[in-house]
């Protein structure tokens, strides 16, 4: 979920008012937005925003667009015009199509940027691009100082050495190869294009270099100051619906600094794709059913209440019946996708808080899975029997499940993407993650007795999932005197006490003694294993008393309780 | 209420050799006389000093002994003296060289030799000639009568000792001949309480700590004595074998869920992306499908979704363009490879998901589970890459908000105790509405316990359900700190048995 930090000085000037000092009453008031203040120090006020697709209020311009609903201070639609053509025409390289195919562009004039605005521009952009422009990946937004631009503009493509700038931050031309081995941002987000063999450049009729998307913009034309009156907008990406969001967003914003809003013209070389006129500034429509809204809030609410609480939520209303309301969502909220999401806005306006909550009249049977009523014997027999219950990790490593337990490697679930060398693979067996634990209580009082039980994963390509989830119990045995006589009875009790006969027999496993250990066959089936643990293993884990222990499925000991 | 049958034998040995002893003995004697070890002696002497019986006088004593070397130089004299008696027999003067091969010194003690012959006034050393002469009449020196001492009695008690031999103790320490230990002496003596015991007379009964089974079947165990055993005296641990607190706390929240309607479901760990996010509406291109936020299987990469190819189509086209859900859908490409991605299982409401197609699917139903759920977090206080999610969902016709809110503030009363709760909105790519559940507890304060929602028709509708689904899930983990007085996540799967074990059954 997205973080943004605002100044609370220019939030209240947008706002027109002071938000209230109590930091309690500040998050009931931006609950209404599904946020909740972070940190606050002088300035600065860190607001965490839960709505990941709500890209609108990520500035500060639309937060406070919001937030003036929720206060009462303006409701209703807020509509946004283009006044008229900018004069820009991007024409696109049809080269492009497999690189990064579209661009989206509007000039915003007679801003008036104060310090502090800029600065929440900036946060704005980056937020954007981070957030919904997945890393530049998705879109990425670029600013310019329009005055100096002389249109018309080409979205083009560049061999990497053949074309050279100076990039943001930067006294020196570098060529576009030498942009991604020195600049920061070449560094960053070098991997978006690295790859092809030409990348894109956005230049002037006069070849002047505006910007190198997604990676930096010159430093010539891609500042803006204080000073900056005219901005001309640039969004590129590889999805038309989000760099169309994402223009009209960052539009928006700037408007509400008091400028006006014109257009572009882009012309697309591609097959399939008209030329287009950006920014998307059109109030969409989308009728809403009452009783749907009555029925999913579970209030009856009548339609002037419903009226009034989308509009506190921004929303205009171009007509209603009894039956019906036509809602008007505006141009920047590009989160609505469906009636739900209106119907939400309207029961945040009335107030969770306020609906009365009620505990559904369901008659429904409750019952635990049979794993867990059969999971739960086994565990009230091994507790009786002496043993401490444990909880250990399913992830694992081929040092713990093999090396340690004195086995060949075999094949195990890896991780594409482990995160620590100690988790790289799903545990095939259990007993591994019971030394593991028995080797940090050295110096805890013996005799101990450990279980788990406790999910394996193995390779089966007849599941869907290529995998199959193993429920085993495992346990051992560690003291002075632990031998396989202790561990073979707590097995008969265990076993005997479940009604199941079985037989040992002899088998050879590297992490018991031989002669020692048992395979354990219950009404044919191959249950586990038991025995004592061979003095490599446990001198692999550092260990000094010997141990006894057993492993069965408790996969097939359900199975065969089920044919009873 | 004392009496003498409440002595034990050692005790009643003891009180008769000091009575033998006109009422005063060392412990060391004690051990000699009765052939008892030091500790039984001491032991019963404690035992005698609680009952008032006698006092026991400690002090300490420190006691020369001689070095290995020390002991040779009693045998055969100083070097300085072996030095001092050969130049007597060469003449009162001779070369150096000559009288250390005479008095048969070697190299190595040569300097120690002519050093203290030197130092004790007893002879000279001329560099210019390399002689050595004597001086004066060879009296016995305090450090020798020392050593001859010794020599005979193993060790003297430096107390005992008049200021010129303990003078002489010190400088033989330095020369390493002798050494110095302390040791506690100990002197038992009679109280009056204990004089007027033992001219009464004592005697011992036989005492019996355990009862064995021949003493019930004889009888005989009327006439021994049963020893009266110091209760309060603290007894070595055991450890019960007993459930995982955290797991114990998962299994009272089960019968809860239970008691409340819910049946239990269950979902793989490996998990196909289709269920724990396409058929979820989260977009493929999401942030939280990135590789930091899931883990992917190695190998294979992917799963068969061939049996749900009706929902996968479904779910593709509701991606795209909102399919018949009446929703505009996210708008990209979809990819059915990508849904066919196995991942590690990281939220338990993959196992919703598959419960909306499970043919056993029952509406209305309430369903719940609890799983392991895994994602690429570094593990710190309070954060695990492996943890436990309890989520579940409730099916119904006209089910809405207010039901979803119903639920939330049950669960917040009979699960957490709750005595308040609140509400807020949230997000989830799932659920709209959706809602926080804040709760208030007495000692606490609030709290966020659990995230919950309605699930999107763009959810609902390509798995073929038709009725409003709300989807719940609790913060349990932080419900289990709460309880147990814990501040660190990890303690969920601690290695650490010694707090298992002491971890109380709550």
């Amino acid at each position: 979920m997205p973080t943004i930090e605002v100044n609370r000085e220019d939030l209240e000037s947008l706002l027109g008012t002071s938000l209230p000092d109590d930091i309690e009453e500040l998050n009931d008031l931006l609950a209404y937005v599904k946020g909740e203040v972070r940190s606050i120090d002088q300035k600065e006020t860190r607001i965490e925003l839960k709505d990941s697709n709500r890209a609108d209020i990520w500035s500060v311009e639309g937060l406070a667009r919001a937030l003036r609903g929720f206060l009462g201070l303006e409701k209703g639609l807020k509509e946004y015009v283009s006044v008229g053509k900018s004069g820009v025409e991007v024409y696109v390289d049809p080269h492009l199509r497999n690189v990064r195919p579209y661009i989206g562009c509007a000039v915003v004039k007679n801003v008036k940027l104060t310090d502090a605005a800029i600065r929440q521009i900036m946060r704005f952009q980056d937020k954007m691009d981070q957030t919904y422009g997945r890393n530049r990946r998705r879109t990425s937004i670029g600013l310019y100082e329009f005055d100096l631009v002389k249109p018309p503009l080409r979205f083009t493509l560049a061999e990497p050495d053949k074309v050279s700038f100076i990039p943001l931050d930067f006294n020196e031309e570098l060529t576009l190869r030498e942009i991604l081995e020195k600049h920061p941002k070449g560094i960053e987000y070098g991997y978006i294009i690295r790859q092809f063999p030409k990348w894109p450049i956005f230049i002037d009729s006069a070849d002047k270099v505006l910007s190198f998307p997604p990676i930096i913009n010159s430093n010539d034309l891609g500042r803006i100051t204080e000073r900056t009156r005219n901005v001309l907008i640039e969004v590129t990406g590889t999805s038309y619906q989000t760099v169309m969001d994402t223009v009209t967003n960052v539009t928006v914003s700037l408007a509400d600094r008091g400028g006006t809003i014109h257009s572009a013209e882009i012309h697309y070389p591609y097959s399939g794709m008209n030329d287009d006129v950006t920014p998307k500034l059109d109030t969409e429509m989308m009728v809403l059913e009452v009783p749907y809204i009555q029925r999913f809030i579970g209030l009856k609410l009548d339609v002037s209440e419903i009226v009034s609480l989308l509009e506190k939520a921004r929303y205009g209303v171009a007509g209603s019946s009894n039956k019906r309301i036509t809602v008007q969502i505006p141009c920047y909220r590009v989160d609505v996708l469906h009636p739900i999401d209106i119907v939400e806005d309207i029961a945040i306006s009335y107030d969770y808080n306020r609906i009365p909550d009620e505990w559904p009249q369901l008659t429904t049977i409750g019952r635990l899975s049979d794993e867990t009523i059969f999971r739960d014997h086994l565990r009230e027999i091994m507790v009786g029997l002496g043993f401490q219950e444990v909880l250990t990790y399913i992830m694992s490593n081929p040092e713990t499940l093999f090396t340690k337990m004195n086995l060949k490697l075999s094949r195990v679930v890896e991780l594409a993407n482990p995160k620590i060398a100690s988790m790289t693979c799903l545990r095939n067996w259990l007993l591994p993650s019971l030394m593991e634990l028995l080797s940090y209580n050295t110096h805890v009082t013996y005799p101990q007795r450990v279980f788990e039980i406790g999910y394996c994963v193995v390779h089966d390509e007849t599941y869907e999932n290529k995998t199959k989830d193993i429920e085993k119990l495992a346990c051992v045995n560690i003291h002075s005197n632990a031998n396989f006589t202790e561990v073979k009875a707590q097995l008969d009790a265990l076993l005997l006490n479940l009604g199941i006969k079985y037989y040992l027999e002899e088998t050879n496993h590297g992490s018991f003694i031989d002669g020692r250990v048992g395979k354990i066959i219950a009404e044919e089936n191959d249950l586990g294993i038991i025995g004592e643990i061979h003095p490599q293993v446990l001198q692999n884990w550092e260990l000094e008393n010997p141990a006894s222990a057993f492993e069965i499925s408790v996969d097939i000991l359900r199975k065969i309780k089920s044919k009873h | 209420m004392m009496s003498e049958t409440d002595l034990r034998e050692n005790e009643v040995k003891i009180l008769s050799a000091l009575k033998d002893a006109n009422g005063s003995l060392d412990a060391s004697e004690i051990v000699s006389k009765e052939n008892l070890s030091h500790a039984a002696v001491m032991r019963a002497a404690l035992s005698l000093e609680s009952k008032n019986l006698i006092r026991i006088i400690e002090w300490k004593v420190r006691r020369v002994f001689l070095t290995e070397e020390g002991r040779l130089y009693a045998e055969i004299g100083l070097p300085e003296r072996r030095l001092a008696q050969a130049l007597v027999k060469m003449g009162g003067e001779a070369y150096i060289d000559d009288v250390l091969n005479v008095a048969s010194i070697k190299n190595s003690a040569s300097a120690i030799a002519l050093g203290w012959l030197n130092r004790k006034g007893w002879g000279q050393i001329e560099k210019k000639t390399h002689k050595v002469k004597l001086l004066k009449k060879l009296e016995e020196g305090a450090d020798e009568r020392l050593l001859r001492l010794l020599k005979k009695k193993d060790t003297l008690s430096i107390e005992d000792l008049g200021d010129e031999m303990k003078k002489a103790a010190n400088i033989l320490r330095k020369r390493r001949l002798v050494e110095i230990q302390e040791k506690t002496r100990r002197r038992l003596e009679l109280t009056s309480k204990g004089w007027r015991l033992v001219e009464k007379g004592v005697k011992v009964t036989r005492e019996v700590s355990q009862i064995t089974p021949e003493l019930i079947i004889t009888g005989k165990w009327r006439e021994v004595k049963l020893r009266r055993y110091n209760i309060k005296a603290s007894v070595a641990p055991i450890w019960p074998g007993k459930k995982h607190p955290y797991m114990r706390f998962l299994d009272d929240l089960k019968q809860k869920l239970v008691a409340l309607g819910f049946k239990e479901m269950t979902s793989p760990i490996v998990e196909i992306s289709f269920f724990n996010c396409d058929g979820l509406y989260m977009p493929q291109d999401h942030p939280a499908r990135e590789v930091h936020d899931m883990y992917f299987i190695k190998e294979p990469k992917y799963g068969d979704l061939s049996c749900y190819k009706r929902y996968l189509e479904n779910v593709r086209r509701t991606h795209e363009n909102g399919w018949e859900t009446g929703s505009k859908g996210w708008r990209y490409s979809f990819s059915s490879l990508e849904a066919a991605r196995l991942m590690l299982r990281s939220q338990t409401t993959a196992a919703s998901a598959r419960m909306l197609i499970n043919e056993d699917l029952e509406i209305p139903g309430k369903y719940f589970a609890i799983a392991r759920c895994f994602r690429p977090d570094v593990i710190d206080k309070t954060h695990l890459t492996e943890f436990n999610q309890v989520e579940g969902i409730i099916l119904g016709e006209d089910l809405g908000l207010k039901d979803l809110l119903g639920v939330l503030k049950k669960f917040a009363i009979e699960v957490a105790g709750a005595d308040k709760v609140k509400y807020r909105p949230d997000y989830f790519p799932f659920t709209e509405p959706s809602v926080e559940l804040v709760a208030y507890k007495k000692g606490y304060g609030w709290m966020e316990f659990g995230g919950s929602g309605i699930f999107r028709p763009e959810v609902t509708l390509p798995l073929g359900i038709k009725v409003p689904v709300l989807a719940w899930g609790l913060g349990v983990d932080r419900l289990f700190m709460m309880k147990m007085g814990i501040d660190d996540i990890r303690y969920l799967f601690t290695h650490d048995l010694e707090w298992i074990r002491r971890a109380e059954v709550v």
